[in-house]
């Protein structure tokens, strides 16, 4: 018997070592590129950091400029719109659709699928230059439909007018984002416990009903990860800014990932840029939290 | 149990060489530079023979002997962006120098900087640089990342190359961090064949390519009047192409952008603030705040605009070649109330980073002598990159009629202020001006804020 322990022991011992084997290469990858930059960034916002030159120890100073400053405050105010608009649209529009085409037949839904999901796989310099071509002032397809149908009197300069800059940010940023709720909601609706649906339905229950009371309730895991997922990439929202308005017009399209791009790369001001960072992983972390805990007292 | 263990073995070497091909270094974008030349005469280093006997390295060259694998990174100036031309140039030297090897990466203008910066964070910086002296000079070289030139700076150099580019190419302490290579002013440009309908060309000298202020208003109300409602932009969505809008509002009543010494922004001027509020009254000048120098040239030569203000020889020339233009370009100073304008200024050269390692830096400078100061390579080196010499090296664009007619801005080249304190947050600040003044700013207000952001970045530093 005591044998027989021994070497389940050694057994044990072997697969531990094997499996923790197996994660190092991910492991190494996981502190060398997420936990130490991590940390690097908490301990840089405290210094006043800049190339080649010696760093001085700030404290918090970088935080307190941050609170100070018009551009970066702007920027906080238009990454929560872009997150508080875009994130319940993309949720609720990618649920619709979902409810809509996860029972067609397999071929119409997988071509659905690919549709939606086009967007996100098509590279963002891509995505942004025919987008960017849409909205031109001079001869784009929105103002031509626009003017030729009388919805508006004349050409909209959409990226350089401040009153609609944002708006098509945000208009861009839901046709990438859509496309993995959806695959992720057809999914989910598809592990939906048929024989509960058709126990409802016996018992007399609407579609509505049936969606509400029993599909909501079991596609509730899924909604908490894409609305963490959704927020999280609204907060980050950089690529569509650098290539279409470099902020502007007037800072109306500034936001905090492409301004701490701007001071970090291009005046070199990494503390200050890195407190920023700090900031923005805090801000993302309290929101995601409340969103589990929502979830879990639903 | 055995095939486990083998299926194990293999997925674990799968995993350690996916780790390790992520961590390799990129080379994808490197052009390696041809093997050294052979000793022998081949019939390509026969046709070198020539390079070789007219070479005059200074005195800090090393001779030929010298070994070393440098690197060069080089932004695409004209053709110094292409690998095909950068390689023959580079064969051309191995002929002379077989044992130094030099490996070439190209950047682009949008994320040339964010690579060479990250290149300098971990101690990976290029040995070479090609680029301007807003880079070379008043970026890198202010931070102490660049080595010294002034052992090129020759008195012979010095008396050959011109004196607007020396000063240029020296940090305001006097030490010299760029070699010069090329040059060229920009200038605007107007769409002959719109001009002429809208009978706007009495209004300029087609011959000297200058107008004046005056003229420059009636032309473009001709041009207006005639139905093209669009004659040109203020773009301002980026810094791309900003020093055509600069030099719009300089040259219009005679502003400057910043102090004689380079040492504060003067664009608050009345001059600039009148400038301004003329271009934001004229009817068919927009301020775009949704496109940039790049986009605007684009709509220059696709009709879009009957004017340019971001413009060169080389942009003509890469249009012309592209089958973009269709119509008469008429390449023109930009108007002035004296007559005399004063362009933008585009300066090109050579800089090295002090990676701490004499060998490289010896060869780097080596090879700086020899695309620069090579009798036979020079003129090849400056025509590569489709713009002028910077020093007299006699007409080295006979017969070709595009490049004389550009030739003749060269003596308007103005002063080249790029070497100013805080110039990359005065850029961002310029171009977040003209998009208030374009939405309805007041002009001095947005000057004068432009202003104090600018020369706040200028003490900071």
């Amino acid at each position: 018997m005591a044998k027989n322990n021994s070497m389940s022991k050694a057994l044990v011992r072997r697969e531990t070592i094997a499996g923790y084997a197996f994660m190092l290469p991910s492991l190494i990858f996981f502190l060398g590129f997420v936990i130490y930059p991590m940390v690097q960034c908490v301990f840089t916002s405290f210094f006043d950091a800049t190339m080649n030159r010696e760093d001085i120890f700030v404290g918090f100073a970088n935080y307190i400029e941050l609170f100070q400053d018009k551009v970066f405050l702007g920027s906080l105010k238009n990454t929560v719109i872009i997150v508080v608009v875009s994130v319940p649209v993309t949720c609720i529009f990618s649920l619709w659709v979902s409810s809509v085409i996860y029972d067609l037949a397999g071929p119409a839904c997988s071509a659905f699928r690919c549709i939606f999901y086009l967007p996100v796989v098509t590279g963002s310099v891509a995505v942004a230059v025919v987008w960017k071509w849409m909205f031109n002032n001079y001869y784009g397809i929105f103002n031509y439909i626009g003017t030729n149908t009388g919805l508006i009197e004349k050409n909209i300069n959409w990226l350089g007018d401040e009153r609609f800059a944002l708006g098509c940010i945000i208009l861009i940023l839901l046709t990438t984002s859509v496309g993995q709720p959806i695959v992720l909601y057809v999914s989910a609706l598809n592990n939906v416990d048929q024989s509960l649906v058709e126990a409802a339905e016996v018992d007399g229950a609407t579609k509505f009903q049936c969606f509400w009371k029993i599909k909501w309730s079991q596609i509730m895991p899924t909604t908490l990860y894409i609305l963490v997922i959704t927020t999280i990439n609204s907060f980050q929202c950089f690529a569509l800014i650098q290539l279409l308005t470099s902020g502007g017009p007037n800072h109306s399209t500034d936001t905090i990932m492409y301004y701490i791009y701007y001071n970090a790369f291009k005046l070199y001001r990494y503390g200050y840029g890195n407190a920023m960072g700090v900031v923005l992983a805090i801000i993302i972390a309290v929101l995601s939290a409340l969103q589990f805990k929502m979830a879990e007292s639903k | 149990m055995k095939k486990r263990k083998f299926m194990a073995l293999a997925l674990s070497c799968v995993m350690v060489c996916s780790l390790a091909a992520c961590g390799s270094k990129d080379t994808g974008a490197s052009q390696p530079a041809p093997a050294p030349a052979p000793a022998e005469k081949t019939d390509d280093s026969a046709n070198n023979d020539n390079n070789a006997d007219s070479q005059t390295p200074a005195d800090t060259s090393a001779d030929a002997s010298q070994a070393a694998d440098i690197t060069l990174w080089t932004y695409p100036v004209g053709s110094w962006g292409d690998a095909a031309t950068v390689s023959g140039m580079i064969a051309n030297f191995n002929a002379v120098y077989p044992d130094i090897h030099v490996t070439v990466e190209y950047l682009d203008y949008t994320n040339g900087d964010d690579q060479i910066n990250t290149a300098i964070e971990g101690n990976q910086a290029p040995d070479l640089v090609l680029e301007g002296p807003e880079r070379l000079v008043a970026n890198w070289g202010a931070k102490g990342l660049m080595v010294d030139l002034g052992d090129l700076w020759t008195d012979e150099a010095k008396s050959l190359i011109y004196d607007s580019v020396q000063s240029a190419c020296q940090s305001n302490d006097g030490v010299f961090y760029e070699y010069p290579l090329c040059m060229t002013a920009h200038t605007m440009a107007i769409n002959r064949d719109i001009f002429e309908a809208a009978g706007a060309l009495q209004y300029l000298d087609e011959e000297t390519g200058t107008w004046t202020t005056e003229n420059f208003q009636k032309a473009v109300q001709a041009v207006y009047d005639y139905g093209q409602t669009n004659v040109g932009a203020v773009y301002c969505s980026g810094q791309g192409g900003d020093q055509g809008t600069r030099a719009l509002v300089n040259n219009l009543y005679g502003g400057t952008f910043t102090n004689a010494e380079h040492t504060q922004y003067t664009a608050d001027s009345e001059e600039n603030i009148k400038a301004l509020e003329l271009l934001k009254s004229m009817d068919g000048i927009n301020f775009d705040a949704s496109i940039a120098g790049g986009d605007e040239v684009n709509m220059f030569c696709n009709g879009t605009f009957a004017m340019a203000f971001c413009w060169n020889a080389t942009q003509e020339k890469n249009n012309a070649d592209q089958g973009n233009i269709n119509f008469d370009v008429l390449p023109m100073a930009f108007p002035t109330e004296s007559g005399t304008p004063q362009l933008c200024g585009g300066i090109w050269g050579f800089g090295i980073f002090d990676n701490g390692d004499p060998a490289k830096i010896a060869a780097a400078k080596t090879f700086i002598d020899f695309m620069a100061n090579d009798e036979k390579q020079a003129v090849e080196s400056v025509k590569a990159s489709n713009f002028w010499p910077v020093k007299d090296l006699g007409n080295i664009y006979d017969g070709d009629a595009l490049m004389s007619e550009y030739a003749k801005f060269i003596p308007y080249m103005g002063d080249y202020y790029q070497v100013v304190s805080g110039w990359a947050e005065a850029r961002t600040a310029w171009w977040n001006m003209l998009q208030q003044v374009g939405s309805g700013t007041d002009v001095k207000t947005a000057v004068e804020e432009f202003a104090a952001t600018a020369n706040a970045a200028a003490s900071a530093q």
